[in-house]
């Protein structure tokens, strides 16, 4: 089955390579087709891994186990519906000037950032880690510039900078870690995760702990975590739709893997408790700041970018929370929040090019003028602040529920409040978007309607797993996650 | 061979040091003048000088009084006693070695340049009174700068006694490449520049009246007078040099006993370490121009600063890895700070050419210490690769290619600071003691192999490269930031984990590579989207 790496890598790889080569169409069913293969190979993979197994190959240096997986089906997902939903949302100004060159620009990079994204769960040690993340941010920073608008150049300018000092610092972390490693590995090695695991009681504990902190404040600001989130909400607002939901669902959930591989470490080397309140701590700080951001919010992308610091806040505690229902939740979480988020900023990319506008005050009744975009933009709103029959729902309260149960209970209060709190930001906000009744008859009435039968279909394919993993776990994935919990409670090689 | 009695190496010591310094002064000057393609004067010019000066009559102004007359000799008279207290010749104390400290040198020194200016104001011509003003208030961090460097050699030796400090270094040679002592010299080596009227802060022999300090303030004198105030800059220069080699830099090659053939290995020994010195200076002379005279505080502040840097860092520096002296633990300290020095050489910068040579400058720094680490055996041959692919990529393709870009886009090269030079390097050094403060309880574990107290200063390193980016709202200075940062965190790779396979470093250089390329990219929309490359004019998205 280890062809199935080689496939998935190489597949986006191909279509960067024809997007170079060939006309926008084929770059776009260049696209389409490697969006489709990476889902259906993370799919694979995570079946194969499932039960524990784990794939290694190229000489060791790339492997993938239950963890990696879990982070693979959502980068896979969103990959995927992104390049169905890309189709629609670029096909909308294929009339425009110019629009053969951006194109395949837009699909070359945006092949390039899938691939980035899916080499993060697939390197077997920090190094290349470090390599794929910095890489996601290098090519997602062209694709956050591509509409090269005043706003885009700076939000662009902003992410780059920031995420590439903050991963400085990431890097800092693992070079702590294999000063630390080199008296028991030897000089030199290749500092794989299976090393670090096989010897983690001989490391130091003061560079375990400094370098999971360093790797917590690097690389966590990119998963977003406060106070270092603030490239955020302007990446995310300004980049076209689906790159926003794949910046969302993925870029951030792939930076959390790299903290999580540093906390396998910290675990294994007897540093539990300190690792877990870490996490907490700057979990609490991302979902209260962030609850309280969403309510004050009038850019409906930018309110959504800050309810991705909130999840991302929530996985942070469910995983420091430590109980293996919690864990469990929280890797559930990375999948469920990757669909509803995918699903939410692919409505926000139909309403734009709908009503042509980022403002929530710009867009109301929704649901009658986009009958399909429409009801499944509340949706995803409604999903994201956990309702029952969404998915996340249950990632939600299996957290909370293993937050009880490990008397986490000062957290836990915290969770429940402030998810609330955003909950009443996002309902007051979109509710008045796809509800509301039209102030102006007339001024907006301009043929507002649905523009693309693609797009529906990228979102229809987020609303599935959004809906499904709410209505009925998969046997299989509970085996997956429950697997790659028990690689982060009791991590072994 | 004969055995000197102490009391006639005594004498030797002063008489050397009178003798020598007219030729040392003499042999820089020439260099200089080669160097920058003139023929220059004869080394021997200031010996002829001083004879010259010494026949001719003395010729006063009308309102000089006994002050101005006496000025000269008891100035000379101050420079020719310091050669008692110090070790110049000899590594045991003579006679009246001990008859003064540290700080007894430094006022000694101190009267002599003060008469001087007394007598400026007693010539009551406006152009020496506006040299010795001038000297008063650049010169008001000196001593405080004098005092902090007193500090770290008093807390390493528990004394202050010149030849205390060179013989505690001898019994451990280790502590001349701790960062604290490091530092120290940086701050002794810019008080030395400051001292001696040297660039930055003054053009040596210039005639101009606009930017004279040490020499605008000798302009009345005259005749005898004259010759011994020019002889004793000269000697002030050398007892400088001195003082820095024998006690600071390299306590070494001095005499044991009074024999005399030991003694005379010492004198040339000492010419040559002047010499040493002198070649620093003239490479600073002949690379970097003259400040601008209300900038001058900034220098000094600065050397004071390092100073103090210097004593914080010694209270928290983390014990040596291997308290014996390694080369490679040696390249690795002096690495580590010499990254950070130019780093704040770029916060100090408001153009964005000399920042752009200075981080090329780190970049062959950082190379070298690749180079190093492979030579003495760490981390394998490999890393004679990865030296090469630095200097290709961040000593010439990062530097060149960016100058290309920015001369195309046709960039304004000014790239103020938005506060003060000075306050910025006080953050930094606040920032750099931080660094030290936090990592001084961490044990990496591998503290028997590896030079430790490398790490806090690339972290160092590290903040003082975020505040880089801080200060600067211009595209270009954030894309050096960004890269020196990268700069310090590859030295803290090559210190701390020499053995990173090479394969994962090229991948982690082809990742900065990238990065440079998506940075110039932006830089260029910005500059044509936005017509300027200023990135706080980017406040649009908030909230």
């Amino acid at each position: 089955m280890s062809w199935t790496l080689y496939v998935t890598l190489a597949v986006p790889l191909a279509a960067v390579l024809l997007t170079l080569v060939g006309d926008w169409r084929v770059a776009r069913t260049a696209t389409l087709l490697a969006g489709l293969t990476a889902l259906v190979m993370a799919i694979a993979i995570a079946i194969t891994v499932r039960h524990g197994r784990v794939l290694d190959t190229a000489h060791g240096w790339l492997r993938v186990d239950s963890l990696g997986a879990v982070f693979l089906l959502a980068t896979g997902l969103l990959y995927g519906m992104a390049a169905v939903f890309s189709v629609g949302y670029l096909g909308v100004e294929s009339s425009s000037a110019g629009f053969a060159g951006f194109a395949r620009r837009y699909f070359g990079l945006l092949n390039l950032f899938g691939w980035s994204m899916l080499l993060v769960p697939l390197a077997a040690d920090f190094g290349t880690l470090w390599v794929a993340v910095e890489l996601t941010t290098i090519v997602s920073a062209l694709l956050v510039a591509i509409d090269r608008t005043d706003a885009a150049l700076e939000a662009s300018w902003k992410y780059v900078l920031i995420a590439s000092s903050g991963l400085g610092i990431a890097l800092l972390s693992i070079i702590v870690l294999y000063a630390t490693g080199s008296h028991v590995l030897g000089g030199a090695y290749i500092p794989r995760f299976t090393r670090f695991l096989t010897h983690a009681h001989h490391l130091s504990h003061d560079a375990v702990r400094l370098a999971f902190l360093l790797s917590l404040v690097g690389f966590g600001t990119k998963v977003g975590f406060v106070p270092m989130h603030t490239w955020l909400p302007d990446a995310h607002s300004e980049a076209p739709a689906p790159v926003s939901a794949l910046l969302s669902g993925s870029l951030l959930s792939a930076a959390l893997y790299a903290i999580l591989r540093f906390f396998q470490v910290a675990v294994a080397a007897g540093e539990r408790s300190f690792a877990e309140h870490a996490l907490i701590v700057f979990g609490a700080m991302s979902l209260i700041a962030a609850s309280f951001f969403v309510l004050r919010q009038g850019n409906f992308k930018r309110l959504l970018a800050y309810s991705s610091i909130e999840h991302m806040g929530i996985i942070a505690l469910g995983i420091g929370f430590g109980a293996p229902l919690a864990v469990a939740g929280a890797l559930l979480h990375v999948i469920t929040h990757a669909s509803a988020k995918g699903l939410a900023f692919f409505g926000t990319g139909s309403l734009l090019r709908g009503y042509g506008t980022k403002e929530v005050d710009g867009v109301s009744d929704a649901g009658r003028a986009m009958p399909w975009t429409g009801p499944m933009f509340l949706a995803a709103a409604l999903a994201l602040c956990g309702l029952p029959l969404s998915g996340v729902f249950r990632s939600e309260f299996q957290i909370v529920l293993g937050g009880f149960a490990h008397a986490q209970y000062v957290g836990v209060t915290l969770l429940i409040v402030f998810v609330n709190l955003a909950f009443s930001g996002i309902v007051w906000h979109s509710g008045r978007m796809v509800l509301g009744q039209r102030r102006e008859r007339g001024a907006v009435a301009v043929a507002v309607a649905e523009r693309s039968a693609w797009m529906i279909a990228g979102m229809l394919g987020c609303l599935f797993v959004v809906v499904a993993l709410g209505v009925h776990m998969p046997g299989d994935l509970n085996a997956l996650l429950t697997n790659a919990g028990h690689r982060l409670a009791v991590p072994t090689p | 061979v004969p055995n000197l009695p102490d009391w006639a190496v005594q004498v030797l010591q002063v008489v050397t040091i009178l003798a020598l310094a007219p030729l040392v002064s003499g042999i820089i000057a020439r260099v200089e003048a080669i160097i920058q393609q003139r023929r220059g004067p004869r080394v021997l010019q200031p010996y002829y000088d001083i004879i010259k000066l010494l026949h001719k009559e003395t010729v006063l102004p009308a309102p000089a009084g006994p002050v101005f007359r006496a000025a000269p000799y008891v100035s000379f008279a101050g420079y020719a006693t310091v050669p008692l207290l110090i070790p110049a010749l000899t590594n045991f104390p003579l006679p009246l070695g001990y008859i003064a400290d540290f700080f007894g040198v430094g006022m000694i020194l101190a009267l002599a340049s003060f008469v001087v200016s007394i007598a400026a104001i007693d010539s009551g011509s406006p152009y020496a009174q506006l040299g010795s003003s001038r000297l008063r208030s650049f010169g008001a961090f000196n001593e405080p700068t004098v005092i902090f460097i007193a500090f770290v050699l008093a807390l390493t030796t528990h004394t202050d006694l010149p030849y205390a400090f060179g013989a505690t270094i001898r019994s451990a040679t280790v502590q001349v490449v701790k960062p604290s002592h490091l530092l120290m010299i940086a701050a002794f080596f810019m008080l030395l520049l400051n001292e001696t009227g040297r660039i930055p802060v003054e053009n040596h022999g210039s005639t101009l009246e606009f930017g004279q300090i040490e020499e605008g303030r000798v302009a009345e004198h005259s005749g005898p007078g004259l010759a011994f105030l020019r002889w004793g800059s000269s000697v002030k220069q050398l007892l400088l040099f001195t003082i820095f080699m024998n006690v600071l830099v390299a306590p070494w090659g001095l005499a044991s006993s009074g024999h005399l053939g030991v003694v005379l290995e010492a004198i040339g020994l000492l010419f040559g370490k002047a010499l040493a010195v002198g070649a620093a200076v003239v490479v600073i002379e002949s690379s970097f121009a003259k400040l601008r005279l209300y900038k001058i505080p900034e220098f000094t502040v600065a050397s004071f600063m390092f100073g103090v840097l210097a004593v914080v860092i010694f209270l928290f520096e983390p014990g040596f890895g291997d308290e014996h002296l390694s080369v490679f633990g040696a390249t690795a300290t002096i690495t580590t700070v010499l990254v950070l020095l130019l780093e704040f050489g770029m916060l100090r910068s408001q153009d964005v050419w000399e920042q752009l040579r200075l981080y090329a400058l780190g970049s062959v720094v950082v190379a070298a210490l690749a180079f190093t680490t492979a030579a003495t055996g760490h981390g394998g041959g490999s890393l004679y690769a990865l030296g090469a692919v630095t200097i290709a990529l961040k000593a010439l393709l990062f530097p060149l290619g960016i100058r290309y870009v920015l001369r195309r886009l046709d960039a304004e090269p000014r790239v103020p600071s938005s506060i003060g030079v000075a306050s910025g390097i006080l953050l930094a050094i606040l920032l750099c003691s931080i660094a030290f403060v936090v990592l001084r309880p961490v044990h990496i574990g591998a503290e028997a192999a590896l030079p430790l107290s490398a790490l806090p200063v690339a972290v160092g390193g590290v903040l003082v490269a975020f505040l880089l980016m801080v200060l600067r709202p211009y595209a270009p200075s954030q894309l050096l930031g960004f890269l020196v940062l990268e700069n310090a965190v590859s030295v803290a790779s090559l210190v701390i984990a020499p053995g990173l396979p090479l394969i994962l470093a090229l991948l982690l250089l082809f990742d900065v590579l990238i990065g440079v390329l998506v940075f110039v990219v932006l830089v260029q929309y910005l500059a044509v989207e936005r017509t300027a490359v200023r990135t706080d004019v980017l406040n649009r998205l908030t909230g």
